[in-house]
């Protein structure tokens, strides 16, 4: 029987051809509008640790001063990063299961074998618990374990630099030079570049390549050498400081802190820790404003931080009502077209087919459609994604995203199936409900 | 005179509803989406075209870091400047801490009265020297520029308090509405006060997200942050050339530091316009699917419906309608349901629009589009069945008496 | 074979209430071949459509073949339909984007038979009616004599117990109508029961019974006497 439908649906849409391409390309137009911005919206929302998006939480207060707030588009929200004393002091609690504090810095190295130039690099100055944190993948060695005051100061590399100065070889042991200063390789990373990277939005969630951490050495070498920050630091008025201690000692944020706290008890703790803190500091003349002591997980903090962009859900929403057109048109012109084939399908119900067997026969009809203009669809998706990837600037957010993954694919066929077979149905069921009397007449 | 009975081609639609339904409902859809795409579209090309005050096609910028925390960076920059100034075809050179356009950058918090308790604007700020306001082609519109004796040499200082300062016009009206703020003073959240010298046209100074005008100068040798930036402003036609030229001479010229970065500010520029450009980009792609799909629909269910009422069609002619009265009759019923679709449409659209100003802090959505947006749906949806109008007033008035 | 007693059925619309068929009874045995006239409007479609269960009647009963057919699901009439009945209509109702095969096939494949079983019943139906060599025609290559032949073909393709026939000879000149009535009384010949609806009365003088249905009721019903055999093998031979 499903042969037999089959050969009746291809020679019902054999003999409208018009109208036929007319269905199936709206639909694979729809689709592949969808597809797009589906796997883009898809892998910039997308949580890269949702597997320990119920344990590691953003740590804030708010030690801006009063007046206008910190963001003035996110007024009720703390900024996202401490003063250095804020974020050592809370870091000195044992609540967290684990904990970091972390800034950017600019870094050279040098003292590669056969290294010619030194080469900069951006460097992570974060405490140790950040690898074991963010289950950072080691291709050889491993974080750094002991006293971050260790007599030989230790340093990992990512697998680009290990590539660029050891050949890719295991470099575990060897010595290098950084900053002037000589490490220790401790631990060399595997291929890991998380999008959005979670773990420091505020100085860009899709950092272009030349951005992105290289190395990571021990916090306490920022204040060793006395250096600034290079990742984003916001000091409300710039009075008052004037030598490395009094900068430490100052307002100025630009540490950014996460802790690992598994039990609602754990954080309950730690945000009474933090209160309790807070309570203090202001009786000492800090922190101005209210109260606003804030525990973030990762998906609410990219959430928070606007990292999934307004624009690329409007732009969701938009490919979502054009395919919402695009199926309501494949409804229309099925529905018009079954019913202009009424006097046969009266003859066909004189014959003895039931309504179930007239619905098969148009529903088979509709899945050809809808198979078609689905793998059309797929098709013209996929080339979307490349002309995103290749037309678009190199290091722009939209260009670096567009991958097509298995995921996406899947998402792609559910959405063709599903949303092409609803939209037959209703005109397959209301052909079925001809009644065969009505067509017979004689002219 | 074309009859337009109205009544007929109401009773005929009443029994054909569906189809009619459906093409309404995708009408008021692409209404919707096609008069709020246009909105954004609209807003983001003002910002793309928005000037950025500089001479960005001719000049480049080179980022400098430090070997070392022993590295004579003032010297440094003196020499990097002098090469670079004796390049043939470089215009101008300056040292600065920032880029503008680009995400190298800092920025602080200002205000018109003294004290922690003042309220803050917030501002980009660039540390610069005397030619640095010329390099970048910035004009100056009330008091002075800097000159070499005001500049700050490097020391190990944090945010010094500079008695002098510049700002761009944006700032200045932002710190002082009533205007004239030359000679104000202005404080960084204490109580030094900072004596306003010079107003330049605005500009876009370092942009880590949305760009703005508002930009403080302050007369210092660069390199306490870490790294300074040389930017170069070069004569029409050589920037490229002489970015690379610069580049090679400045990795080796000196092992105490390190070229991170080369780059235009075009470039820059483009990069900031991107995100702008692909969402426009991509809204007209969709908005013109949007209108070809419904028009294709139209001209689709437009054409099969007359053909599948040929002898209705016949028998009017026979009964002695001319062929213009079955253009009409068509043209009436397709406008018809337009009109059904659009009033649902601006509902939607006005809907969407709110929802967007909402949402998104977009401003509200401007009526004209509206009424653009209405104008154009009606005569391309006019438009698109006026071809199968033309086929049906071709249908023969014998077809009437066929019987099979 | 077929059994209605009192059968009513009445078409209401807002305004104005038919009543199509009035108390219609009628008894036709297995075998027969049966004319049913009357002018027009007076209730011989109607009645075509309610004995082919192609429409539900208001009062009265009505039993095909044995079986009471008063109060069937839709899916139950279907397979009536399509095992008890064969159709044949004024306009033929052919296809037209089958060729003849596919055209005969179409009952035959809601009944799910086999597709050797198919083909032997296609073909034979179709010599029947001597078409047997036009199988992958379309209906538009063929006259309007050969199309009501097909569609005389895929009646028959079934084995029904039953052939309503509605005007079938309505579009067709005197020859091709002459041949298509010949086919009938062959195939009544061989035990189908046959019932013809026709306004035309020397059409309804051909068959055994007539039925004259006048406003909804059966006025009268009298027997005719069969053209003998020679007689129209002579008639078909001239033309």
């Amino acid at each position: 029987m499903l042969s037999y439908y089959l050969r009746l649906a291809l020679n019902s849409l054999r003999r409208t051809p018009g109208l036929t391409a007319l269905m199936i390309c709206a639909i694979a137009l729809g689709i592949a509008a969808c597809i797009v911005m589906l796997t883009m919206y898809h892998a910039m929302s997308g949580n890269p640790i949702w597997w320990k998006n119920n344990v590691l939480y953003a740590v804030t207060m708010d030690s801006w001063d009063p007046g206008p707030p910190y963001d003035p588009q996110h007024p009720t929200l703390p900024p996202p990063e401490l003063t250095y004393k804020d974020a050592t002091y809370l870091a000195g609690s044992d609540i967290p299961k684990r904990k970091v504090i972390m800034a950017q810095l600019q870094g050279m190295l040098n003292g590669a074998p056969g290294q010619i130039l030194p080469l900069r690099v951006m460097t992570r100055a974060t405490t140790q618990d950040f690898f074991a944190m963010f289950d950072v993948p080691f291709e050889y060695g491993g974080g750094w374990r002991g006293n971050d005051r260790d007599a030989l100061p230790e340093i990992v590399l990512t697998k680009q630099v290990n590539d660029e100065l050891f050949g890719g070889a295991d470099s575990v042991g060897r010595s290098i030079v950084w900053n002037g200063n000589r490490f220790r390789v401790v631990g060399v990373l595997r291929d890991w570049d998380p999008l959005p990277r979670f773990y420091d939005v505020v100085d860009g969630a899709f950092a272009p390549p030349e951005d992105t951490d290289q190395v990571y050495v021990p916090f306490s070498w920022i204040t060793a050498l006395q250096a600034q920050p290079f990742s984003n630091m916001t000091c409300h008025g710039s009075g008052g400081v004037q030598n490395y201690r009094q900068f430490l000692a100052s307002e100025c944020l630009w540490v950014q802190m996460w802790a690992e706290l598994p039990s609602a008890a754990s954080r309950e703790r730690f945000h009474a820790f933090m209160d309790a803190y807070w309570a203090a500091q202001r009786k000492a003349g800090r922190f101005p404003r209210p109260l606003n002591n804030r525990l973030t997980d990762v998906s609410q903090w990219l959430e928070v931080n606007g990292v999934v962009s307004s624009d690329s859900r409007i732009l969701l929403r938009v490919a979502f009502a054009f395919l919402a057109v695009c199926l309501i048109n494949t409804v229309g012109i099925l529905l018009t077209k079954f019913i202009r084939g009424a006097p046969i399908i009266g003859v066909r119900r004189a014959l003895g087919a039931s309504r179930r067997q007239i619905f098969a026969q148009h529903i088979v009809e509709v899945a050809v459609v809808s198979i078609a203009g689905a793998l059309l669809g797929l098709a013209l998706g996929a080339a979307g994604l490349a002309a995103v990837q290749a037309s678009f600037a190199q290091d722009n957010t939209y260009g670096m995203l567009a991958h097509f993954n298995p995921l996406g694919v899947a998402w792609a066929l559910a959405l063709a199936a599903a949303s092409t077979l609803a939209a037959g149905l209703y005109p397959a069921w209301s052909v079925g409900r001809v009644q065969p009397a009505g067509y017979l007449k004689r002219t | 005179m074309m009859n337009l009975n109205v009544r007929p081609v109401l009773s005929a639609l009443s029994r054909n509803r569906t189809g009619a339904v459906l093409i309404a409902l995708e009408i008021a859809i692409a209404l919707a989406v096609m008069v709020n795409a246009a909105w954004i579209i609209a807003q983001r090309v003002q910002q793309i075209e928005a000037p950025s005050g500089l001479d960005v096609r001719e000049t480049f910028a080179i980022g400098v870091a430090p070997l070392s925390s022993h590295t004579d960076l003032g010297a440094a920059q003196r020499e990097d400047l002098a090469y670079l100034r004796s390049l043939p075809g470089v215009v101008a050179a300056t040292a600065t801490s920032s880029v503008p356009l680009s995400p190298y950058g800092q920025g602080t918090t200002l205000s018109a009265d003294p004290g922690p308790q003042a309220p803050m604007t917030t501002t980009r700020f660039m540390e610069a020297d005397e030619a640095t306001l010329g390099t970048l082609g910035v004009r100056i519109v009330a008091g002075r520029n800097f000159s070499a004796t005001d500049i700050k040499p490097l020391s190990q200082g944090f945010f010094q308090s500079y008695p002098e300062v510049i700002i761009t016009q944006s700032l200045a009206d932002k710190l002082f509405p009533g205007g004239n703020a030359l000679g104000k003073p202005i404080y960084a959240g204490d109580n030094t006060p900072m004596t306003v010298i010079g107003i330049t046209s605005n500009f876009i100074p370092s942009a880590p997200s949305s760009p703005s005008y508002d930009a403080l100068l302050l007369p210092q040798t660069p390199g306490d942050f870490g790294s300074y930036f040389c930017l170069v402003r070069t004569r029409p036609g050589m920037t490229a050339a002489l970015l690379q030229t610069a580049r090679r001479h400045l990795a080796t010229s000196n092992l105490e530091r390190v070229v991170f970065m080369a780059q235009t500010l075009a470039y820059y520029r483009q990069r900031l316009d991107a995100e702008s450009r692909d969402v426009a980009v991509f809204l007209t792609l969709v908005t013109a699917l949007i209108l070809a799909v419904t028009c294709l629909g139209i001209f689709g269910l437009t054409t099969f419906n007359v053909s599948t009422r040929t002898k209705q069609i016949g028998t009017l002619r026979a009964v002695g309608a001319r062929k213009r009265d079955i253009v009409a009759h068509y043209l009436v019923e397709n406008a018809i349901v337009l009109l059904s679709g659009g009033l649902v449409g601006i509902a939607l659209a006005l809907g969407v629009g709110d929802w967007l100003s909402d949402q998104y802090q977009l401003p509200r959505l401007d009526l004209h589009f509206l009424a653009i947006g209405v104008i154009t749906l009606a005569v391309i949806g006019q438009l698109a069945a006026w071809q199968p109008a033309r086929r049906a007033a071709s249908v023969p008035p014998s077809v009437a008496t066929r019987t099979v | 074979m077929l059994k209605m007693q009192d059968v009513s059925k009445v078409y209401r619309t807002d305004l104005i209430e038919t009543h199509a068929l009035r108390n219609f009874s009628l008894e036709v045995k297995s075998g027969q071949f049966v004319a049913v006239s009357g002018p027009s409007g007076s209730g011989k479609t109607t009645f075509l459509n309610v004995a082919g269960l192609l429409e539900t009647f208001d009062t009265g009963i009505y039993a095909l073949d044995g079986q009471d057919v008063t109060r069937l699901s839709d899916d139950a009439r279907s397979r009536m339909r399509n095992e008890k009945i064969g159709f044949i209509f004024q306009s033929f109702n052919l296809i037209p984007d089958l060729d003849i095969y596919d055209n005969v096939d179409v009952p035959l494949r809601y009944r799910r038979m086999k597709a050797a079983e198919r083909n032997q019943r296609i073909t034979k139906a179709l010599e029947l009616v001597g078409l047997a060599s036009r199988m992958k025609h379309m209906p538009s290559q063929l006259s309007g004599g050969q199309q009501q032949r097909v569609a005389i073909a895929r009646a028959i393709a079934g084995d029904p117990a039953l052939i309503l026939a509605d005007e079938p000879t309505g579009n067709l000149d005197s020859l091709m109508a002459r041949q298509v009535m010949d086919l009938l009384e062959q195939i009544n010949e061989m035990g189908t029961t046959i019932v013809l609806v026709t306004h035309d009365p020397e059409l309804a003088r051909r068959a055994q019974r007539n039925i004259h249905v006048v406003d909804g009721v059966v006025i009268d019903s009298a027997p005719y006497e069969r053209r003998q055999p020679a007689e129209e093998a002579r008639a078909g031979a001239e033309g």
